[in-house]
């Protein structure tokens, strides 16, 4: 549920003697999630700063931003499918072939056509292959009735393969112009980041106060009574893949854009750092619960960390191992939190 | 009773199986406006298949639902709760993670007005309030709070999700075992709850393994035993005895 709604449940009004004291002050922990998560980042941007004081410049901030920029959009499509019930092991192969085919098709209309022209023809054509590789989810899962873990295990391996056969291994394209403009914008932030910045933040507020939203945290939370209340739950789920797709495939073009070429190799362990971000964003792998805030907490750690630890000169073959010990903290947390909402049936 | 009246609910022959297993077989039976009955069988009679036929979850096989003399094909849920039939289901009814007023208007929020609603923004602060003023009118009173349902307790969740299908239907309600898992007082205020509902003109189909309680609240008791109706008479003429063996087979 929203922030709002968390926090205002430690004053339980009082009149009426109110059962499960526990889960109230449990709630109140899950309520501080966010806090704490703030709380957490802050400390890792004063730690490192501390460390090594160019932490605190403008450029490593500009690196911070786009590499949470490049991430941030997967953490998110990953948040609905996560809360909807699912998961989605293929949207890093899917970032991989968008921006490959995106690529290819770029070059095939040899676009003397201006950057601007260029990148949209790029973008559009991300977003289709993205939403085809949604749509086969989709069909993998609601038709076919393979788990979605199966279903998009499917997919991912097919989708690097594919991208490695289109790309025939290489980068595709080589576009200077794209490179250029991907770090022109405003203050520390590129055009880039705050296309991506806005869009996740529209979409944190699409899941928490619309409809659509509301039904995909029923689908989660118990599927039986979502169908029961009038839902239609297969379609909803189909819609869901397909939305993680899309994002897939932009964040595609994001990389285009910033490496001037569709590269078969981008997005190879995103998919483990999208869920990475959603777990430490606290939002619960059973699906129904969580908040899309956590979410883009927990990627704003991850990249501070990783970007970080280069900086305070930790060697990267350790970078994977503190990664692995922030989400074991923040599982365990969790894993403490559903373990105390157990009375329910 | 000078005129017959429009049966609320009809089954005609409702037939259904699953794979090679008979679970319903010719089920007939007509439900009135203003009328209680009780639904009872043993475990595998096929109680939760009929429900599930009525309110849209499965598909007959064979057999007409009728409703106000009107023959009906439910293509879902959605279909029966648009002709005014709420089900509550045994122990599923409920989202657990969401908030009481968020289940009870679940697939029927309320949006903003103006461009936020058409857009699919929910009106929250609404629906929580009027969650509460429903459920009182349906003489359910659970204490305001943004706690999930996870966080009541049983009777209180019970409470809530019984209020939900009251507060909605409009001809039928179908209530699967809701004295389940309550204490004796919980149980009574249900039963209170029923009858209210049936004064207000709605027809309940209350289906129970706890035989007093099916005999203290219901008009009619329908038996079913493998997927049959083996009786339907008025509550009168059975004892707990002669009920129970009806729904056993050792007297017939």
């Amino acid at each position: 549920m929203s922030v709002t709604t968390q926090e205002s449940t430690g004053e339980a009004p009082g009149q009426v003697p109110q059962p499960s004291l526990a889960g109230d002050r449990l709630r109140a922990i899950a309520g501080n999630q966010l806090t704490i998560l703030l709380l957490v980042l802050v400390a890792l941007v004063v730690f490192f700063s501390f460390k090594n004081p160019i932490f605190y410049s403008s450029a490593e901030i500009s690196n911070i931003t786009i590499d949470f920029s490049g991430l941030v959009l997967l953490a998110i499509a990953e948040t609905f499918v996560i809360v909807s019930g699912g998961i989605d092991l293929s949207v890093g192969s899917t970032v991989a072939i968008s921006g490959v085919v995106g690529a290819e098709m770029m070059i095939h209309f040899q676009a003397h056509m201006g950057l601007a022209l260029d990148l949209l023809l790029g973008t559009f054509v991300c977003l289709i292959v993205g939403t085809i590789v949604g749509a086969v989810n989709a069909i993998l899962i609601t038709v076919v009735n393979l788990v979605p873990f199966v279903a998009t295990l499917v997919t991912y391996s097919a989708g690097f393969g594919l991208a490695l056969v289109l790309s025939s291994g290489g980068d595709v394209g080589n576009n200077q112009n794209a490179i250029v403009w991907s770090a022109s914008g405003w203050w520390i932030f590129t055009w880039l980041d705050i296309i991506v910045l806005v869009g996740s933040v529209l979409l944190c507020v699409g899941l928490h106060f619309t409809r659509y939203g509301r039904f995909t945290f029923a689908i989660g939370s118990n599927a039986f009574a979502a169908r029961a209340a009038g839902i239609n739950v297969k379609r909803h789920i189909a819609s869901v893949y397909i939305l993680a797709g899309a994002l897939a495939g932009l964040t595609g073009m994001f990389f285009y854009i910033r490496i001037g070429a569709g590269s078969p190799n981008t997005g190879t362990d995103a998919n483990l750092q999208a869920i990475a971000c959603v777990v430490i964003g606290g939002v619960a792998l059973t699906g129904g619960s969580g908040n899309a805030i956590g979410t883009l907490l927990g990627c704003a750690i991850l990249t501070v960390v990783a970007d970080g630890l280069i900086f305070i000169n930790v060697p990267p073959t350790w970078k994977d191992v503190v990664v692995g010990a922030i989400i074991a903290v923040a599982a365990g947390l969790q894993a403490i939190r559903t373990t105390g909402f157990r009375s329910r049936q | 009773m000078t005129l017959e009246r429009t049966p609320i609910l009809e089954l005609r022959n409702i037939s259904k199986s699953y794979g090679s297993v008979q679970a319903l077989t010719d089920v007939s039976f007509k439900a009135y406006a203003g009328e209680v009955i009780g639904l009872v069988g043993d475990n595998g009679a096929g109680k939760s298949t009929l429900i599930k036929t009525i309110s849209g979850v499965h598909h007959a096989d064979q057999g007409d639902l009728l409703v106000d003399g009107v023959v009906r094909h439910w293509k879902s849920p959605h279909d029966s709760m648009a002709n005014g039939i709420e089900t509550l289901y045994q122990d599923s009814g409920l989202a657990p993670d969401l908030t009481i007023g968020s289940n009870i208007f679940l697939g029927r929020e309320i949006r903003r007005s103006g461009v936020a609603g058409r857009l699919g923004f929910l009106d929250q602060k609404s629906m929580e309030r009027r969650a509460l003023d429903e459920l009182e009118k349906v003489g359910i009173s659970v204490p305001p709070s943004k706690r999930t349902v996870s966080q009541l307790s049983g009777g209180q969740r019970q409470a809530v999700a019984i209020g939900r299908a009251v507060m909605w239907a409009k001809h039928v309600i179908v209530l699967d075992e809701p004295t389940n898992h309550l204490g004796a007082r919980q149980s009574l205020e249900v039963l209170k709850v029923i009858q209210s509902a049936r004064d207000a003109g709605l027809c309940v189909l209350f289906i129970s393994h706890t035989l007093p309680h099916v005999l203290e609240v219901t008009d009619r008791i329908i038996v079913l035993r493998l997927g049959r109706v083996v009786r339907d008479s008025p509550t009168t003429d059975y004892s707990v005895e002669s009920l129970l063996g009806t729904i056993t087979g050792l007297n017939t």
